[in-house]
């Protein structure tokens, strides 16, 4: 058993904005794009062959990985062709599996000691206990072997759910053909694994780390529970009178200049400015080559590469795109004056994000002017001008001028 | 027009074949075929739309194919003359969109050579020289047999003895690479393949290339082999069939370069100094008639309406035009008279109403429309394709185009063999013919210009078109498509009736786009322009490019490019189209369905 099949190929509607402009697996979470972690992970636990079935932006996950010798480990591509459900995407790798093999949701960050263990066990699959099964797939388990899989009980018979990782042999693929429509107009892995469990028995596995992004929301809590785990290294350039607190992580080429106060755990990328005189707290990841600058304050967010928030800015519990730069004096609310849980217009629906505390979803190359105001739960779209002194709220489709 | 595809990688080639055919449909669906090696080479063919094939064809495996819909230009549409092709010894398969020109000299060399013909095709004369050609590279086989064929071509071949390869070749029709992961992909359309990669290789003229699952090597006119980077595509599968374009009706405009090639390909030689129909065809022309009576609706109408200014001018024959409504119940049925029905989809019910109408008194019939197989091509005398290929967008462009020129052959011919036309004009028109791609090409590079001035007209209630001579037709259809598209009203008049009444309705608010020619009515249009402009309205010139004077009595010029061979009325019907498709899009209109409309219009 040496190989491990991601699947990369779903675009991620409902992770709009972040996703018009890539696919959901390279969201980045802790500066790292998710599918990237799980590479590491399967990696630790062993893995030095991997295939990526892609589809939707292929072309930014093979020219991020080429063919993974940067990480030392072998990958292989698969264009997925007409996204056709999770049962048809596992199909499509038939001619380029030999022997047993395990297969890993894009959008679910897994800990590498499950997958060691998955690994270890042919025929089975991954189980987590939560706390709203009712969204995703119950599992019925008798005697640790796995007899039924439900997709979304209205009255779930238990608390476990199909984590997504799977240990299969080459059978699977007969119960793949054999496997109809859904009502969904797809080819689904559970409908094939339902009937594969009539012949073969599988293993049930529980699992300890799943982290699973449904909604752009959803990155805070995977990019809290990866921070948590670093170490502090300063590879930068770290000016005198710089206040370090607790893990920081900071890479080559970025300079943090006097008088900055940054508080871990935090991680900054390559070649970026930070500072002077700025404010970084808790949870937050800076991607490559940003500028944060003078009195600016950013706690609890995700600012992806190349993204400048200059000056006289405040953002808290926000997602910030790539390529985007916020004008002198534009800030976020995150927080109520009701101190309510916040609901987001995503797209025509709304969505109570159960969050306190939420700021901005920001796509890519978005601008804002001086003292533009960004309330509680916005959605801006990509390549979204703002202008300055405007208030802006609600969910704002891409290529938008505000004024 | 036809769309041909070639698979070869992992996957199952019947499903991925028939997949990427479907997003080449509109290229061509009177038949399809496909071809799959699967021990040997199984070939099925169906008529009719791309589905029906997928009804017929049985599960089989098989991880190379390759396919083709067809949209006839040689030979009927019968399921023997759908592609694929077989060699007679059953190892050379071929699929083919062009045409061979040299193909009966080939076929009767071949037929010397003990080859046996089963279909009425050109393409099939590739098979059986691909096979004369094979020793034990297919490569080599495919490049000795295009050095023998005249012509153009884009051609994929898949051989028996080699079946993990695929050999794609091309001139002067498409081909593209799609570069896959343990695939590739041949297509005449990227939306083909866009699904499974967006990566490609465009191939050039007179190249081939040599496909397998893991490789792709692609050789020069010299077989030496090149080295060629892969360019990645950025639109979508949505956006796909439009190939980029926002909308069909834009991207058929920008197809118009190559619809004036397809329509005059194989109809003008510049060498023997001939216009040449199908000898049919060439007898009802010749022996036609005292006069003309061109019958058709619609745009099909202004186009037969500028048909009538060329063939007068250019034979001195009386030429009627009238609308196939009226003149199914109203019309004067002579039967020395020539009947020519124009339409595009040629199942409009009112044309085929009046020509089954004129038949009947005995009259001679000709159609133009651009669908072989079509209701009216049965029941005329004879027809000429105007070879554009399927038009999606609702509002016609390109066919009429296509129509304009094939009714400026029938001019020609018919001028020749009147003996109107002296051999040195038709040379001359010939050459200008030839130089018609250019000339559309140049227009097309000024739709950012035409953009601006059709800022002009987008707060308009009302816009009036003039025009004298063949401009006037022109004006009318001008106005057409203006309203057709963007609910504008606007009428088109001929300039010397303005002062006979529409005047009256001329405000400051009445735009009024003025088609100005290089003839003796020169002088009258700038008049008429002058009369117009002392109302108060915005006037917009169309006008030759080197016409510096009419500048101070316009407010904004859009140029065409001069054409002494009096063939400017193309440049002028390309610029009024793209005049009509900015200014709906700036107001956002539903371009391609406009309200209330629709493309083939088959009840009374």
């Amino acid at each position: 058993m040496n190989t491990c099949v991601i699947l990369a190929a779903g675009q991620g509607k409902r992770i709009q904005p972040l996703t018009f402009t890539r696919p959901k697996v390279m969201l980045p979470i802790a500066n790292k794009p998710i599918i990237e972690w799980n590479l590491l992970k399967a990696k630790k636990a062993g893995i030095k062959h991997f295939i990526f079935i892609i589809g939707y932006k292929s072309e930014i996950v093979r020219n991020y990985f080429k063919d993974g010798s940067e990480w030392d480990v072998h990958i292989e591509y698969v264009n997925q062709g007409k996204p056709q459900g999770t049962g048809h995407a596992i199909g499509v790798v038939e001619p380029f599996i030999d022997k047993d093999f395990i297969v890993l949701s894009g959008d679910t960050i897994f800990g590498s000691s499950d997958i060691s263990n998955i690994i270890d066990k042919q025929e089975s699959m991954g189980v987590y206990e939560v706390d709203n099964p009712e969204e995703y797939g119950v599992v019925e388990i008798q005697d640790e072997m796995v007899t039924r899989i439900h997709e979304k009980m209205q009255n779930p018979i238990s608390k476990k759910i199909n984590a997504g990782i799977y240990h299969f042999s080459k059978e699977i693929f007969d119960y793949i053909k054999k496997t109809g429509l859904s009502s969904r107009g797809e080819y689904e892995l559970t409908d094939s694994l339902n009937n594969m469990i009539q012949d073969i028995s599988i293993h049930s596995i529980m699992i300890k780390q799943w982290r699973d992004i449904g909604y752009p929301w959803d990155m805070f809590r995977a990019n809290e529970e990866i921070l948590d785990e670093i170490e502090p290294v300063i590879n930068g350039n770290v000016e005198p009178n710089v206040t370090l607190k607790g893990p920081v992580m900071i890479e080559e080429g970025t300079i943090v200049m006097n008088g900055s106060y940054i508080q871990g755990p935090t991680i900054i990328g390559k070649n970026c400015k930070i500072g002077p005189n700025c404010y970084i707290r808790p949870y937050t990841a800076i991607g490559d080559g940003c500028h944060i600058g003078a009195a600016t304050e950013i706690k609890n967010s995700i600012v992806m590469n190349n993204s400048n928030i200059p000056h006289h800015n405040y953002v808290g519990d926000s997602i910030i795109g790539s390529g985007c730069n916020l004008g002198s004096g534009t800030k976020v609310a995150n927080l109520r004056l009701d101190k309510k849980t916040i609901i987001v217009s995503h797209y025509g629906r709304r969505i109570n994000t159960e969050r306190r505390k939420l700021g901005v979803i920001m796509g890519d190359n978005v601008q804002t002017g001086i003292n533009a105001v960004i309330n509680v739960g916005s959605i801006i779209g990509n390549d979204v001008s703002i202008g300055p002194g405007t208030i802006v709220q609600g969910c704002i489709e891409p290529n938008s001028m505000l004024f | 027009m036809c769309g041909i595809i070639g698979y070869v990688g992992f996957r199952n080639a019947r499903t991925v074949s028939i997949d990427c055919l479907k997003r080449l449909e509109y290229r061509g669906y009177d038949s399809a075929g496909i071809g799959i090696f699967n021990e040997k080479i199984q070939v099925f063919k169906e008529v009719g739309y791309i589905s029906n094939l997928e009804k017929h064809i049985p599960h089989i495996k098989g991880c190379i194919a390759l396919a083709q819909t067809r949209w006839a230009t040689h030979g009927k549409v019968t399921k023997i003359n759908a592609h694929p092709h077989v060699s007679n010894n059953e190892k050379i398969t071929i699929v083919h969109n062009g045409i061979i020109e040299n193909f009966k000299e080939l076929k009767q060399e071949l037929i010397s050579k003990g080859y046996e013909f089963k279909s009425e095709t050109d393409s099939e004369v590739f098979a059986h020289l691909i096979q004369d050609c094979y020793k034990d590279n297919i490569k080599q086989a495919v490049y000795d047999a295009v050095q023998q064929v005249k012509g153009y071509y884009a051609l994929v071949v898949l051989c028996a003895d080699e079946p993990d390869v695929l050999i794609g070749a091309r001139k002067d029709s498409p081909l593209v690479i799609g570069v896959g992961d343990n695939e590739n992909f041949l297509a005449s359309d990227i939306p083909a393949f866009l699904k499974y990669t967006n990566r490609v290789i465009y191939l050039n003229d007179g190249e081939i290339c040599r496909l397998t699952s893991k490789s792709i090597e692609i050789f020069g006119n010299d077989n030496q082999p090149l080295k060629r980077e892969q360019e990645l595509i950025s639109w979508d599968v949505s956006g796909a069939e439009k190939t980029g374009f926002p909308h069909f009706m834009l991207k058929e405009i920008y197809e118009q370069t190559d619809t004036v090639h397809q329509v005059i390909r194989g109809r003008i030689s510049e060498i023997q100094r001939e216009v040449m129909f199908p000898e049919s065809i060439e007898s009802i022309i010749k022996n036609g008639s005292n006069d003309i009576h061109i019958v058709a609706c619609g745009t099909s109408y202004y186009a037969g309406l500028a048909g009538k200014y060329l063939i007068e001018q250019l034979t001195g024959k009386p030429v009627f035009v009238h609308l196939a409504s009226e003149y199914r119940y109203y019309g004067n049925y002579n039967k020395n008279s020539l009947i020519i029905g124009v339409t595009q989809s040629g199942e409009t019910l009112d044309t085929i109403a009046a020509l089954k109408k004129a038949k009947h008194h005995g009259c001679k019939t000709l159609v133009v429309t651009n669908v072989i197989g079509s209701s009216a091509t049965r029941i005329a005398d004879g027809f000429i394709l105007t070879q554009s290929g399927p038009e999606i967008g609702v509002a016609a462009t390109k066919t009429f185009t296509a129509q304009v020129l094939v009714l400026l052959l029938i001019a020609l011919k018919l001028g020749v063999f009147n003996k109107t036309i002296g051999a040195d004009s038709l040379y001359q028109l010939i050459q200008s013919l030839k130089k018609l791609p250019r000339v559309v090409q140049h227009v097309l590079d000024q739709s950012d210009h035409i953009k601006k001035v059709a800022e002009q007209l987008v707060n308009a209630h009302s816009v009036f078109f003039i025009g004298r001579g063949i401009n006037f037709p022109l004006s009318l259809e001008g106005a057409l498509k203006l309203k057709e598209i963007s609910y504008i009203h606007a009428e088109g008049f001929a300039a010397g009736e303005l002062k006979h009444g529409p005047f009256a309705l001329l405000t400051e608010d009445t735009p009024v786009v003025a088609i100005i020619g290089s003839d003796e009515t020169y002088e009258k249009m700038v008049s008429n322009i002058g009369e117009v402009k002392a109302r108060g309205p915005k006037v917009i010139a169309i006008a030759e490019e080197n016409d510096e004077t009419i500048k101070q009595f316009v407010d904004e010029v859009i140029p065409y490019p001069s054409n002494k061979g009096g063939l400017s009325c193309i440049p002028i019907i390309v610029i009024m189209q793209l005049l009509a498709y900015h200014v709906a899009d700036l107001k956002e209109c539903s371009i391609d369905k406009p309200r209330n409309l629709a493309k083939s219009v088959t009840v009374e």
